[in-house]
């Protein structure tokens, strides 16, 4: 891969460690990073004040739960779409339940994907492998002597 | 008219009526006056002519006698003095003419030896008498009278009688002007009361009533009626508002209820999920990081583990589906069902081909209803008609519709394991099931969830069957009541 990193936002320390476990399983080898809610997400993203922070460059997609403590994971959807910066970011959503809503609001806000993830680990690693693959490929730039011999 | 006499209103009625009984009285009596008036001039013409007759057949006797010409001539001229009398002819006994008045429009002296009729003839009257001197006949007089003076009264007579009638009228007509007031006019004020009270709804008002008459006694007698509706009214309007209270406060107990439990079972999908999926996959973790180091109780275990959390979760989804069936608002859509039916089947098919299997589902099944929740329902009763007959030799699926004026009923029948009807009223209710699980799985929610979507559509489901002989389920559902 490219070396850009997959942006992991789950507030559950099992979901966390299975996540990673996951994608580790499937063998994507872009280095994960894993953040507890939707404050710390933006924080990381946009630093203190509005003006993204450098970090954004270095993420390739992200997967973002649905049901996050302080800001939920639509809010900060809906803050990724409205910024210039991060509007063209791969959004996975990822939830417990297949709640017919949240799958609705997710795409209106301009989510990626949609994941409900399933109480068997193994058909979680394969969806997991195949969107985050996927969008990974879709987001990658160009790179120039690519472009130029067009 | 008298097709339209009663669309007339009252005091018209009562106008015409008057006026025209009245008008009908006036002209009887003008008419007979009229008759009676001419009778009598005609008898007073005819007898004025006797009586001129009589004097003038004396005054003209002696000179008859002595044929004297000049005096009679002097007696007949004198006679142009009295108006009436149009012609005097005076006759020998022979019947030859002596002397006569003539004017222009008089005919010759008749010929009076043929018989003559006294009375009117034509437009006059005549009358010939003897002249007789000492009980001798010495000649005859003819006399006939004008008629104009007579039609000139009579005319005179006729155009007075009208007149006095017509003011006789005229102050009728006023009268009756007064007296429709006095009987129309309570009532059309009544009847304007009555209007307006059923106009506005406003059983505040009262008729104005006057008098202890019969027209009183309504107005009063209907005042009082209008306070009774009033006060009727006014518990309805108070029993009405107090239900609609209560309505609200219901409404709103429920709406909280209904919030509240879409909220718990967000929450329930969410979160009970959650730590199965972690029982799961750290089951599966353990196997895959840690399998060498367990021996096969161990690993059994562990498998025994990870399949109970997947039959939960299985449990949750289904407990999900039929809260969500049961709280979802409905739709109310034409839907294809012999389409949906075998999409279903479709993908029954491609997961279970283990069993060769004969499905026959009707075709063109029509019904009106929520797509997606009778999707649940018949995706339910598929599931259970594949899942039953899977140890049958050839498995076999019909769906038939029968439909009547106002339901239809769609029946669905397998040659699976059938169930004993002695536990039919176990059947329908949720997490009771007639299998145990090492004969077939099941979670026990699914035909509670087909029942909450048949009854939801105002419909019936039935079961029947017999053990090793497939089961039958018929779905009635209303045919669209729009």
């Amino acid at each position: 891969m490219d070396g850009r990193s997959i942006l992991v936002i789950e507030d559950n320390p099992d979901d966390q460690i299975l996540t990673v476990r996951a994608l580790k399983s499937a063998s994507v080898d872009s280095p994960v990073i894993v953040l507890e809610d939707g404050e710390e997400a933006l924080k990381f993203l946009f630093g203190d004040g509005d003006q993204p922070s450098r970090n954004v460059e270095s993420v390739g997609v992200v997967l973002l739960d649905v049901k996050l403590p302080k800001v939920g994971g639509l809010e900060v959807l809906r803050h990724l779409r409205s910024s210039p910066s991060t509007q063209w970011l791969p959004v996975i959503m990822v939830t417990s339940s297949d709640e017919p809503a949240d799958l609705l609001e997710a795409y209106r806000l301009g989510a990626n994907s949609f994941i409900t993830k399933p109480i068997d680990y193994r058909e979680f690693v394969e969806q997991m492998t195949l969107l985050a693959r996927y969008w990974l490929q879709v987001n990658r730039v160009p790179n120039a002597s690519a472009v130029r011999s067009l | 008219m008298i097709g339209r006499w009663r669309y007339w209103r009252l005091k018209t009625k009562l106008l015409f009526l008057t006026l025209f009984t009245s008008a009908l009285g006036i002209s009887l009596v003008c008419i007979s006056l009229i008759l009676v008036e001419n009778q009598n001039y005609r008898k007073q013409l005819e007898s004025e002519l006797h009586v001129i007759a009589g004097i003038l057949a004396e005054q003209s006797a002696a000179a008859l006698l002595f044929t004297d010409r000049e005096q009679l001539g002097s007696i007949i001229s004198s006679l142009k003095r009295i108006g009436t009398i149009r012609q005097a002819c005076i006759y020998t006994p022979g019947g030859g003419v002596l002397s006569a008045l003539e004017s222009q429009d008089t005919r010759p002296c008749p010929d009076i030896t043929q018989p003559l009729e006294a009375g009117f003839v034509g437009d006059a009257y005549q009358l010939l008498i003897p002249v007789t001197l000492d009980n001798e006949t010495v000649g005859h007089l003819y006399l006939t009278s004008h008629l104009d003076v007579m039609r000139n009264h009579i005319r005179t007579f006729v155009l007075v009688t009208i007149a006095v009638g017509a003011l006789i009228l005229l102050a009728l007509v006023f009268l009756a002007l007064r007296l429709q007031r006095i009987v129309s006019g309570p009532i059309l004020t009544l009847s304007e009361t009555a209007e307006r009270i059923a106009r506005d709804a406003d059983y505040t008002i009262r008729a104005p009533v006057s008098g202890t008459d019969e027209l009183g006694r309504l107005g009063n007698t209907f005042n009082e009626m209008i306070g009774t509706i009033e006060q009727q009214n006014r518990r309805i309007l108070e029993s009405r508002d107090s239900l609609e209270r209560i309505v609200e406060a219901r409404t709103s107990e429920l709406s909280m209820a209904n919030r509240e439990l879409e909220a718990f079972s967000y929450s329930v999908s969410h979160d009970l999920r959650q730590p199965l999926r972690a029982i799961e996959g750290f089951g599966q973790a353990l196997e895959e990081d840690c399998g060498e180091q367990l021996n096969d109780a161990g690993k059994d275990y562990l498998r025994r583990i990870r399949a109970a959390s997947v039959r939960m979760a299985s449990l949750i989804d289904g407990l999900l589906v039929l809260s969500r069936v049961s709280r979802q608002p409905m739709e109310n859509e034409s839907i294809d069902l012999t389409t949906l039916l075998q999409e279903i089947s479709d993908e029954l098919m491609n997961i279970d081909d283990s069993v060769p299997t004969e499905v026959n589902i009707q075709k063109g099944i029509q019904v009106v209803g929520d797509s997606r929740m009778l999707r649940v329902a018949f995706q339910n009763l598929l599931e259970n008609a594949w899942k039953y007959s899977a140890r049958v030799e050839k498995r076999r699926v019909d769906v038939s519709a029968v439909e009547t004026v106002s339901s239809i009923t769609i029946e669905v029948r397998d040659n699976g394991v059938g169930f004993d009807m002695r536990y039919i009223d176990k059947l329908f209710v949720a997490f009771n099931r007639l299998h145990t699980p090492s004969e077939f799985g099941g979670t026990g929610i699914g035909l509670a969830t087909v029942y909450r979507v048949v009854r939801r559509h105002h419909g019936e489901i039935s079961a029947s069957s017999e053990v090793g002989k497939g089961a039958r389920f018929d779905v009635t559902l209303p045919v669209s009541r729009r």
